[in-house]
This record gives structure tokens, sequence and C-alpha cells, in this order.
């Protein structure tokens, strides 16, 4: 984008002919910390989800009957005596929505057709006057099913032997950059191919294999998915929805359903967390479509704990071969990757979770030899959705440990191992993209000073031994190449301004980052800037809030509304006061002029205009608009891989952790995690502070506490609190520190990039390392229970 | 949850014949920490649920006669555990209770529902078995007291017969000398499900106590006047397990080969299973741990006699 | 089967009928709109539903998963909400804590959190970290990590104690 449309870097020193420019006069916003704008409705319980929202007495309540077998064809549906059941009102199953859906591949319908793919799968709806007739017609609709082969293992899935799960692969619809293998269970195969590995082979000292597990996980939002949806007498329909994507389901379930997107409307209040969960679409086409079936009332579908756990996305789950060549002095000379993702049932999502696995798959380092295979494979496993990090935790689950193994064979520091192969400016990654400035190195050498690497600390008594440990990583906004956002700014009669934006503050800090950016490219108070939740009636467009993108992607948006707002602002006011546009400004709502020092309220400008001196008006109502959308990704080489611009840019950074594992019982204690991050720019300190604590916390409790565990015909068994256990506020570590550092992104909002999955990309192999660093014992299969330690420290078999 | 009716009887004898009456479609209701779950998910559904809280007795935790302690069966864990004489008294019995998920759940679960769910795992049992406590219980045909050891029968399974509830728990009167502590190992730090537990009680003889006594003595040599010690096991079995031979080793030679021995033979007794939480090996040798560190602690000389160093919770 | 209830909540009385398998959590949030308590499970562990409540008799109130309650075993019960500890338009200590340590994110949690720590500082003015973790171990919070949590309910005690002195 261009640099006339304000949304670039601004220049702090001077812009206007000589002149000092604004952001140099005033105070800035950016780089201060403001307290979140909804927080007081967020502590006071005030703050309303979708699930607080009263639609009275005529509210049908929706759910969902499951599958109960992990693949079969489905020979009959009955569903005669759940109708026959009084309050029942609305029944629909795949019947009725036949179509086929899905982000980035076309493979998943509403409901179950002929065939269920895993344990959970909806095959039909009900809506009911209330939950408890729903539950009980759900018992009531009769399935038949006929049992077919499974596929649990995604290596065996991959493999000629496994059963076709979707022998209709081939013909669906897909993204362009999306490979689907017809005739295998393999949905998309992304592949490397750079350098000359025999070279690269030759010239290691050393050469390791070894292989890498990571279970299913599950994001965990405090607030399941929910959402109600009610068609009104024009067949419009409104759907509430608990998510991170207004607009994808909009988009996704008109296409799906065959009606307009002017006939869809999708409203997000506050969301309880979302994690990746709450992208794209999952139990909101469902809702949508008992609604068209009931009469003009509103339908709720709300999931319990339960149905949460493995009935909405996953992550998933990822087996990783990982070779690597390196010389004796640390430089790795070659990478050999295979990746085995266990993308489920469907893989709608999931192929592109493969790709980014794909052309991230060296880690944040320069490799000059690679060959990378990164395959989706269909299993009878949950669905494979976007979680955060989106693949990047589990590639350097394996990979993060990799170098630290090579580093120890070697007898070299594993910091050091990294600080000579991390990537630097101007050099070219494992695409052929050339690494923008970063500051991965800073990171690193940020973190290792902030945990004393190298310097030991005491224990607490017997039994107990320390270590500290560290990882690197790169991320990527993994996306298609142009997704867009937008934004306005609307003036009103009191000088203040309302924003309205498309993406989602699930607790990030987007609303407040927004109203940074708007108070500071306007000129106002942040107290003045209101900033709406979505809406896709009255909000412009915003692709989704996935990828770490929004500060910078929709902050480029709203940056430039604020200042398209301002400079109409000038214009009228320039005229009417016969002045130059430069010599004016906006300062904490008032318009003020550097040549007279005379200055107006915004409140007497931007509804009604301004008088000029022969009595006669100009300006009018302000309206600022603004959108942006990266030009410039290019496709890659479908055989290789290779090409100038895989991705917009890449964050880095690192996090070091010192943990205290006893070693009789195998119990990891986390005794602090340092993040350091390249943000760009940080717009808000603190709330970049805060997710960079709570990601560490929830790459920390992925690492040693979680996993989906199944039975042998795919049944989860641990789908609740009780057998799921996420870390508490004893697990916390005891201490954590997070390091900003900026290196500024050259198309972020004052050069800001995104931070908000990085910090749980890197925790679990720290902490993997600084296990290894206390007692000598490696588990290469997440998670690090006490067990697995306890087993590795006394030569058990492996659990 | 499906419809049920909610039913709060006046006496012992309406709840019992509203049990027997109800048989198989009826639920006794203490906490309801188990049972809202299990009828949530539509595990378990009675068409009436009776609850026995407001039952004479069953909140209150009182002196008995000749120096023993009744407590209610529907005392919440908080109420047991923060219990002036507990504390004082039965301090192992309120390390149980503190270990047992969050203090907003210890607010409502019930020390009478955590035996009657005869769950392997219950974390307050190992406790009750080392400290001997006896059970009320009362049915159609009145009341009967019944030693803990002989309520568990199984995975879920009591003594109870068909409608039979549990009124009391009966504490003895407790040694004045004794040191216990209960230590367990979950997959989080605290709150979680026990993977394993062990209670260990040793008793150096000192004279028995009435419930006017305070001192706190806070050092000791104890070594050679063990007069009897408890060992008692959870979640490594289908019921709580009595580590006998264990405990006769200890009272024998509480040197520190001693305790290993007898730590070694509280994981022989173990008899656990794999599940998703553990494998029966680990589980087997945490037992070892456990019980030669509770040994360790209850035995250490800065251990005091009312109050153990171990606070409860992860050993 | 509908029983009546009589209960103080927030300190307004009301006289409910309500369904024998309904909980406390269902008649707060559906029959009194008082949707500050979040449902984040059901089952007792996730703490999203903590509600304070003084039982007929009792002393003192208890912070309580509400949907381990049903609805007529609340009878008679004082109830006190997340919407209950704002008084005269000012915020309690805690909620001003939170905002202050940045110990909210997506807020689902922060209700039932904001509610423990309250009784938790009710019976103990001047908690250790250790305890505050300890009380707060059944809110889970999957945003924040904790670390703000804790330094809110410290931030709360030290204004609290300050007050008191």
């Amino acid at each position: 984008m261009s640099r006339e449309q304000g949304a670039g870097i601004r220049n702090q020193e001077s812009v206007d002919g000589g002149r000092p420019s604004a952001a140099a006069r005033r105070p800035s916003l950016i780089g201060a910390s403001p307290q979140r704008i909804e927080g007081r409705e967020k502590v006071t319980g005030a703050a309303t989800y979708v699930d607080d929202m009263q639609f009275g007495p005529n509210l049908l309540h929706g759910a969902l009957k499951r599958s109960p077998v992990a693949h079969a064809l489905i020979k009959r549906i009955d569903v005669s005596r759940a109708k026959a059941l009084p309050g029942v009102r609305v029944i629909i199953t795949g019947e009725d929505f036949p179509g086929y859906t899905g982000l980035y591949l076309s493979d998943r319908r509403i409901f179950a057709l002929d065939r269920v793919r895993f344990v959970g799968e909806p095959v039909a709806a009900v809506a009911a006057d209330t939950p408890e007739i729903a539950a009980h017609a759900l018992e009531l609709i009769d399935v038949a099913y006929e049992p077919q082969p499974c596929v649990f293992d995604p290596e065996f899935g991959a493999s000629p032997e496994a059963p076709l799960l979707h022998p209709e692969l081939g013909d669906y619809a897909c993204q362009p950059f999306i490979l689907p293998q017809a005739g295998t269970n393999i949905s998309n195969w992304f592949k490397v191919r750079k350098g000359d590995m025999a070279q690269g082979w030759a010239e290691a000292d050393l050469v390791y294999e070894h292989k890498y597990r990571v279970p299913h996980i599950q994001h965990v939002p405090m607030e399941t998915h929910v959402c109600v949806a009610q068609q009104d007498v024009n067949a419009r329909i409104t759907l509430w929805s608990s998510s991170q994507s207004p607009f994808a389901q909009r988009n996704l379930i008109a296409k799906a359903l065959h009606i307009s997107h002017s006939k869809l409307r999708v409203i997000t209040p506050h969301v309880g967390g979302g994690f990746g969960s709450k992208a794209g679409v999952s139990i909101e086409g469902a809702a949508v479509g008992l609604a068209m079936h009931a009469k003009g009332r509103p339908v709720k579908l709300r999931m319990t704990r339960e149905e949460e756990f493995y009935t909405t996305f996953v992550r998933q789950g990822l087996v990783a071969h990982i070779k690597m060549g390196m010389t004796r002095d640390g430089r790795i000379t070659a990478v050999q990757n295979r990746f085995y993702w266990d993308g489920g049932a469907y893989t709608e999502y999931g192929v592109n979770i493969t790709r980014a696995a794909g052309y991230s798959g060296t880690g944040p380092y320069f490799v000059p030899n690679i060959h990378v295979d990164s395959y989706c494979v269909y299993t009878n496993h949950p669905i494979g959705g976007a979680m955060r990090g989106f693949g990047m935790p589990e590639i350097h689950w394996g990979i993060e440990q990799h170098i630290d193994q090579m580093a120890h064979q070697l007898g070299l520091d594993p910091m050091q191992v990294r600080l000579t192969n991390c990537l630097k400016d101007g050099q070219e990654t494992l695409t052929g993209m050339v690494m923008h400035p970063t500051g991965l190195s800073q990171c690193i050498q940020k973190a290792a000073d902030a945990i004393g690497w190298g310097k030991p600390s005491a224990p607490s008594g017997a039994h107990k031994r320390r270590g500290k440990g560290l990882a690197a990583m790169w991320k990527a906004p993994a996306m298609p190449p142009n997704p867009g956002s937008s934004a306005t700014l609307r003036m009103n009669e009191d000088g203040t301004a309302t924003v309205s934006i498309g993406g989602v503050d699930i607790g990030q800090g987007a609303l407040t980052a927004m109203a940074q950016l708007a108070a500071e490219g306007l000129g106002v108070k942040i107290a003045d800037v209101r900033v709406n939740t979505v809406d896709t009636d009255f909000s412009p467009y915003e692709w989704q809030t996935v990828a770490s993108r929004l500060t910078w992607s929709m902050g480029n948006a709203v940056l430039q509304a604020a200042e398209n707002a301002r400079r109409q602002i000038l214009q009228t006011v320039a005229e009417a006061w016969h002045e130059h546009i430069d010599d004016l400004d906006i300062i904490d709502g008032q318009v003020v002029s550097y040549t007279t020092e005379e200055s107006r309220p915004l409140r007497d400008i931007v509804i009604y205009g301004m008088q000029r001196p022969d009595g006669t008006w100009i300006g009018g109502p302000v309206v600022g608009q603004g959108h942006f959308m990266p030009e410039y990704v290019t496709p890659l080489d479908p055989e290789t891989g290779q090409g100038p611009r895989a991705v917009v840019h890449f964050t880095t950074g690192c996090q070091a952790v010192e943990v205290e594992v006893d070693d009789e019982t195998g119990e990891v204690q986390v005794l602090k995690i340092v993040s350091a991050y390249d943000v760009g720019r940080a717009i808000n300190p603190d709330m970049v502070r805060t997710q960079m604590e709570g990601g560490a916390v929830q790459g920390m409790s992925t690492a040693l506490l979680e996993g989906i565990i199944f039975d042998s015909t795919g049944v989860p068994r641990n789908p609740n609190f009780t057998d799921y256990r996420i870390a508490t506020a004893v697990d916390a570590p005891l201490e954590t520190e997070n390091i900003i550092v900026e290196v500024p992104q050259d198309d972020g909002p004052f050069g800001a990039r995104g931070v908000g999955e990085h910090p749980m990309v890197p925790t679990a192999p720290a902490i993997a390392n600084a296990v290894y660093h206390a007692v000598g014992v490696r588990v290469d299969c997440m998670p690090i229970t006490s067990e697995k330690v306890w087993a590795a420290l006394a030569g058990e078999p492996a659990v | 949850m499906q419809p049920f009716d909610y039913v709060v009887p006046k006496s012992h004898a309406e709840a019992s014949a509203l049990l027997v009456e109800g048989a198989g479609i009826v639920r006794p209701l203490m906490g309801g920490t188990d049972l809202l779950i299990r009828m949530r998910g539509g595990f378990v559904r009675p068409e009436r649920v009776i609850d026995l809280k407001g039952l004479p007795g069953m909140c209150d935790i009182r002196p008995g006669e000749q120096g023993w302690l009744v407590v209610g069966a529907a005392c919440t864990m908080n109420q047991v555990a923060l219990h002036p004489l507990v504390q004082q008294h039965y301090d192992l019995l309120a390390q149980a209770c503190n270990a047992v998920a969050s203090y907003q759940l210890r607010n409502r679960a019930t020390v009478g529902g955590n035996i009657c769910n005869a769950s392997p795992a219950a974390d307050t049992a190992p406790a009750l078995y080392c400290l001997d406590a006896l059970l009320e219980i009362c049915g159609p045909g009145g009341a009967r007291r019944a030693p803990i050891a002989e309520f568990f029968l199984g995975p879920g399974k009591t003594a109870l017969r068909p409608g039979e509830f549990l009124t009391a728990i009966h504490l003895p009167p407790a040694p004045t000398d004794a040191c216990g502590v209960f230590s367990k190992l979950g997959r989080t730090k605290i709150g979680d499900i026990s993977m394993v537990s062990a209670a260990v009680l040793v008793d150096y003889g000192l004279p028995i106590a009435d419930f006017g006594f305070t001192e706190t003595r806070t050092s000791h040599t104890r070594q050679s006047t063990i007069r009897h010690v408890r060992i008692t096991l959870g979640a490594v079995g289908p019921t709580p397990l009595r580590a006998t031979e264990a405990e006769a080793a200890l009272a024998l030679d509480p040197s520190p080969e001693g305790v290993k021995r007898a730590a070694d033979l509280a994981a022989a007794a173990a008899r656990p299973i794999d599940d998703i939480r553990a494998s029966a090996a680990y589980r087997r040798a945490m037992v070892a741990v456990l019980v030669r560190r509770g040994i360790e602690a209850a035995l250490a000389p800065s251990s005091s006699v009312l109050r153990p160093a171990s606070a409860g919770g992860a050993a | 089967m509908s029983h009546t209830i009589a209960l103080t909540v927030n300190g307004e009385r009301y006289r409910l009928d309500v369904a024998a398998h309904h909980t406390l959590l269902q008649v707060l949030r559906e029959q009194l709109v008082l949707t500050g308590t979040k449902n984040g499970c059901e089952a007792g562990e996730c703490g999203a539903c903590a509600v304070l409540i003084t039982w007929p008799g009792a002393e003192r109130a208890e912070p309580v998963n509400s949907c381990m309650v049903l609805a007529p075993e609340a009878d008679g019960a004082e109830i006190v909400t997340i919407e209950g500890l704002i008084h005269d338009d000012q915020l309690d200590p805690l909620q001003q804590a939170f905002l202050a340590t940045g110990a909210t994110q997506c807020g689902f949690c922060t209700p039932g959190i904001v509610v423990n720590a309250r009784a938790l500082l009710d019976r103990n003015p001047d908690p250790t970290e250790t305890e505050i973790r300890e009380a707060l171990v059944g809110n889970l919070c999957r945003c924040t990590g904790y670390i703000r949590i804790i330094e809110a309910v410290k931030m709360a005690a030290r204004v609290g104690r300050e007050v008191v002195g």
C-alpha cells in the first residue's frame, strides 16, 4: 500500500514541509498502556456474551445428535419418534443441507449425510421448547450405522494400506495453494526442495534423526461455543455468534445454504476466549439450519463443556520426523523433515496449517539444503482446526528439542548454536523469501540473559534438580495471500468518534489497541473513541480474527480511517479559516492553528460543518474510512515450495525457562518463564506483555498436562475438566518476565506486527530442554507428564 | 438435567422409608458435587432426589462420649478441615479434606459423600482408615455402626443396604502424641483426583487426650517409642488399602533403613491399575515415595505433635 | 416439580418458583437475568459460576459454585453475585485492581474469580502468594496465565489493609 494512504510507518521527525509533524508535537498514544476500554464491563459482569442475551420465552433450544462411532456408513435415520415428542419444534438432518462447505477445502457438510467420520459428528439437530425436551428428543432419534475400518494414526493414514476416508477428495473444491492428493487420505501435501541434500549431509559432522509426537489439544476457551439464529418474515437470518470470524461465518454459511450474503447478518458481542477454536464455522451452520425451519422463533445452540472438548475444533496431532546435519562448530547444513498431521475427519481448515508448517518447516534458521514434506492426513479423529500458533507450537516441539540435542551431542552451548543459525536480515528463508529486518538474535540474547543462562541455581530441597532451557521461534500470519481489513470512523456531535471494525476482541485487547490507533490518527483522547463490537450489517469487512493479524492489518485500516477523517476535518477548517492545511493540527479534540494559535473544538466542526466568513457553510458529517490488504504475496512452486514472498512477514522470538524437577516423582515445577518477542512496535506495551504471559502459561499447560486421550475405537476418554487438566493458579510459573523487542515492520501501523499467538509457540520445547538440562532425560512425546519423566529416569519402558 | 422431584425428609425414618420405597429411582443427596454431574451427564436418572442434609445432626461436628468426635456425614470438607477440634486432634483428616478439589468446591463436597461414592481415590478415606473411624449408618432397622474398612467393598460399592444411608463418622479419641501426614500426587499440583495418595499416622503412645488439651509440643525424640503405626493407600486398589506389613515393619524399626523397608512393603501391598491418569507401574513406584516421605515427615523432630509440618496437598 | 423458594440476591428479596432439576446458576442467569455469573462447565471445575452464599443460620458468606446447588437447596439463602460487588457505583477494590493490573482478558472467568477472591480477602485480609494461588485453584483462566490475577488480589489486599488501618 502507498505511503499517502497514511498507514505506513510514520516519520517521527518531519513530514510536512520542514514543520514538525503532528505526531512529534503531541504526546503519542502509541506505546502508552491505557487500561482496556471494555475492562469495566468485564470486571463487573456487565459485559454481554451471546449466552447472556435475552430472547424471551419464544426461544427454542437446539441440540445435536452425534455419532457414537468413529467411522461408519449411515444406513438409516429415523426421527419419527423424536418428532412426536411434545415440545419438539424442528428436526433437521443431512438431507436438508447436503452441500459441502469449508474454508480452504470444501470437504465438510453441516451434518453427516451418508457417512460419519468421527465420534461426535452431528447427524441431526433438534430444536425444542426446553433443553430437557431437546435432550430427550435426541435419544429418540434412531440411527443405523454400518461400521467401517478406521484410521487413527496419520502415518498409517498416509500409507497405501489405509482405508480411504474421503473417496470424493478429488472432487472437492479448494483454494489454489492447497494440493489434495486424490485417491489417498492426504488432503494437502506441501513440499520444500532447496539446495543439495547430499552435499548438506556430506558437510555435516553430525547427522541426527528423531521422531517427535504432539497429541490433540483442546483450546479450552472458558466460554464454550454458543450461537442463536433467527429468521424473520423476509427470510433474513440473524446469527448471534461467539465467533472470531463473523464475516467468514456469513460467507461460508450463506454459500453453503445458498442464501444471499445480504440476507444473513452475524452479530458478535463479547467473546469469552477463542484461541482459534471460534475461527471459521463449526456449530453455527446447524443453528441457522434450525432457524430456517423454526417459523421465526430464535434457536440457541450452546455446547456443553464435554461437547466443546471434541466436537467443534481441536488442535491437530502431529508426528514429526526430523533429520538434521550440523558441523562441529554448530552450523546447520541440512534439514529433512516429514510432518504427518492428524487432520481428523475433515481438514477444511487444517490443510492450511499443514501448509504453514511446510513453509516454516526449518524453524527460524538459515539452512542451505532443505527437504520438507508436510502431509495433512485424514483420520477418524475430531476435526483439526486453527489453534493459537497454527502449527508452529507443534513443529517447534520437535525442531527446538532436536537442535538442543545436537548441540549437547557436539558439546556446544544450545543458545550459541541458535545464535549462529538464526535468520538474520537479508538471509533467505527455506522458501526463498528474503528475511525482513528481525530482532530474533536480540530476543535470544535477552531471554538468555534474563534467565541467567549458564548460571546454576540451587534446588529447593532433596530430590530436586534444576535446569534451564530455551527455544526460539518464528511464525507468519497464515492466511490466503489477500485477506482484507476495513474500518470506518464516524464523528459524533460532541466531537467523540465511533470506530467500526469487523475484527473481534477475544480477549487480546483489539478494541483498546484500535482505540489507541484511532485516537492517535485523529488527534483525540482515547476516552473519546468508542470502538464497536461486530455486526456485519454495520461493521466493515474483516477477513477473520486469526493469525495475529489484527494489530497489523486491521490496525492499518483503522489508522487510515482516522487519518482520513482528520484530513476531512482539517480541509474544512483550512477553507473556513483561509489557512494551509499543514498549519493545522488536531490535539486532544481541538483543531489548532500553528499560525494564528486559534483553536476550535471538534464538536463545532464535525457534524454541522463550519461557517465561512460570508455566512455560508462548508463541511458536514465526517466519516473516515480505511482499508488494507497485502498485495505482494506470491504463489509458491508446488514442487519446490520456492517463491519470492511466501508470507507477509514473520514475528520472531525466544523463551527461556527454569524448571525444578523432582527426581523421584518426575514432577516438573516451572519456576520462571522469560519471553522475548520482536513485535515491531508495541502499540500497548502492557497488553503485549499480558499476551506473552498468558501465552506462555497456555504453552506450559499444554507442555506438562494436556492431550486428548482416545480409546482404541476413537472415543475421547477425557472430555471434561476432571480428566483433561489445564494449568491452575498453583501450576502457573512462580515468575515471568516479558521483554519487548522492537524492529519495525515496514507496513505495520507505526511499525507494529502481531504477537497474539507467538508466546505459546516455543514454551513446550523450552520446558523440555530445561527438563533435559535438569535431569538428563528427554521427553519427545507431549505432554511431559510426571510419569514420563519418572519412567525415563527409572529406565522404565516409555509410557 | 432431566426433571426429578426434590424431597426433604423430616426424620431419619422418613428418609430411610423414602429410599426403600424408591429403590432404583431415588438418589440420596448430600453435597451434590458428584450426583449433579452424573445427573447432568445422564449417567443416573433418578425420579426423586432425597436431600439428607437437613436431618438432625447431619451437618454437626460435636464431641461424643469418652473422648470420641462425631462428624455429621453432610459436613462439608471446609467445615471439617477448619473445625478447631479436627485441627487440634485429627489434623490428618484436616489435611485430607484440604487436599480435595478447590476451596469453593469444598464448601459443597461432604465427607460423607466422599465416602459413599466409594471411589478408590477418595482423599478422606485413607485418613479415616488410619484414624480407625467408625461409620454410623441409619436404615430401616434403625442405626448401626461399621468400621470404615468394612464399608468400602470396591469401586462405587459400599456396605450400605437398601434404605440405608450414612449419618455420621465417629472418630476414636485421638492419641495426643501422634503425627499424621496425608500426601497425594495428582497431575496438577493441587486439586486433582489423586493418582496415588497415602496417609501415615505414627502414634507414640502417650496418654489419650480429652478436648481440653491444648499443649503444643514442637520437638521430640521419638525413634524408640512408637506404639503403633497406620499406613493407608488411596487410588492404588479397588478400595483404600491398609499397608499392614509396612506398619509392622516401621513400628519395629523406625531407622532410615526401616522407613525405606516400610515404604517398599507399602508399594508391594498396592494393587494398582492402569487408567488415563497413570499407569500401575508409576502408581506402585509412587506409593513407595509418598509413604517414605510421609513417614519421614511424621518422624521429623521438627514436626509438631498437634500440627505436623506438612500442610497436605501434593507430596 | 416446582418449588417456591425465598432468597435474597444482592440485597433484594425474591420469592421464586423454581424447577427441582435446575441449578442455582440457572435461577440466577435465566430467572433473575443476573448474567454476570457465567456457565463454564456445569461440573464445579472451572469456577466461572462462583457466587457468595450465606446459608440460613451461617455467620459468613462462603464462595460456592452455583452450578453445584440445586435451585430448591438455595431456599433461604442470601446470595451475592458479581453484580452485587458494586456499591453506589463504586467498584470493589478487587475490580479496580483487576483493571489496574490487566488481570482480565476475555473476561469470561473474571466474575467468578473476583467473587472468589473477595471471599478470600474477607476471611484472610493479608494472604500470602501461596494462599492466593491455592484459594484460586478452582477458577480456571485460559487467557491471562494467572500472574496478573494474583497481582490484582495482592493489590486489592494492600488497598483493603490501608483502608482498615
